[in-house]
């Protein structure tokens, strides 16, 4: 595969984050916090959130993952480091993207090192970090 | 609810070790998990990365309600995620049985706004976990660091 700083990365796009897989979610990761579950106790918070279910951070970062797993193999990925000023809720559209800023070899493998973001239309990220991933031969 | 910890008390969290243990990601487990990230199964056995948030957690013998106890969360809500740093050494791939150590590497009080917000006081707290093959090699290591809101 051929990759230059610079190239974009093939956005990974979530039409609509569900409700229900954040439920599947909180049961597999054994997370007791009910703003992944229980709409009521979101919208009792003081943010202004609405009756909306945040999504975990790491189903948030899932995407990306996704997104780059699409672009260079399942088994790419090396490294993903992720800010979250903002969160997700239930019902957003959100969009994976990301940018090459270098190529390198390391451990005789080639590695892209990539700026990458998850953001909903318009806005300003609500992840935002960098990722490094394997490179696929040819 | 208790009295807030001290920053004192808080510092003193570092070094903090986790009972240590050894976790199997399930086929059933890494299917749902995967289903819900939006992606189609992984193939030969691959775990989805996204499992290196709770297998790491609950393979050191602790879990996130543990984490939020250890760090005197006054609530289920007044926990941010400042980063998750995940190195993925060897691929991971469903029914192995990897050995987890974990830890708390840093701890601290600091002032200031969260996720944009007002100003606050708020405990930062940073966790390390090492995830090896059963013959010991190094296949992952994930780094948490979460903020404690403090009320007073």
């Amino acid at each position: 595969m051929n990759a230059r700083p610079g190239d974009a990365i093939p956005e990974w796009v979530m039409e609509s984050v569900r409700p229900e897989r954040m439920r599947t979610m909180a049961a597999i990761l054994r997370d007791p916090n009910p703003v992944h579950w229980d709409r009521e106790a979101v919208a009792a918070l003081p943010f202004g959130l609405g009756e909306r279910t945040i999504n975990q951070g790491p189903l948030g970062l899932s995407y990306i993952l996704n997104m780059l797993m699409d672009w260079a193999g399942p088994a790419s990925v090396r490294r993903i480091t992720m800010r979250f000023p903002k969160v997700v809720l239930d019902g957003d559209r959100v969009t994976a993207g990301g940018r090459v800023t270098a190529v390198r070899e390391e451990g005789g493998e080639r590695l892209a090192d990539c700026e990458v973001w998850l953001a909903r239309e318009g806005e300003t990220p609500a992840l935002e970090g960098t990722a490094t991933v394997a490179l696929p031969d040819a | 609810m208790s009295a807030p910890p001290s920053a004192a008390e808080i510092e003193a969290l570092v070094g903090h070790e986790f009972p240590g243990g050894t976790y199997t990601i399930a086929h059933w487990e890494n299917y749902l998990l995967t289903e819900c990230t939006g992606s189609e199964p992984l193939p030969d056995g691959l775990a989805h990365p996204a499992v290196l948030f709770h297998m790491p957690i609950l393979g050191a013998g602790t879990s996130i309600a543990g984490m939020f106890a250890l760090g005197r969360a006054e609530s289920d809500f007044s926990i941010g995620i400042e980063s998750y740093d995940w190195e993925i050494l060897r691929p991971l791939r469903e029914e192995v049985a990897y050995d987890v150590r974990g830890r708390v590497t840093e701890a601290g009080r600091r002032e200031g706004p969260l996720r944009g917000g007002p100003r606050g006081v708020y405990d930062r707290i940073q966790f390390r976990f090492e995830l090896r093959e059963p013959a010991g090699a190094p296949a992952a290591v994930s780094t948490i660091t979460w903020t404690y809101r403090r009320s007073a």
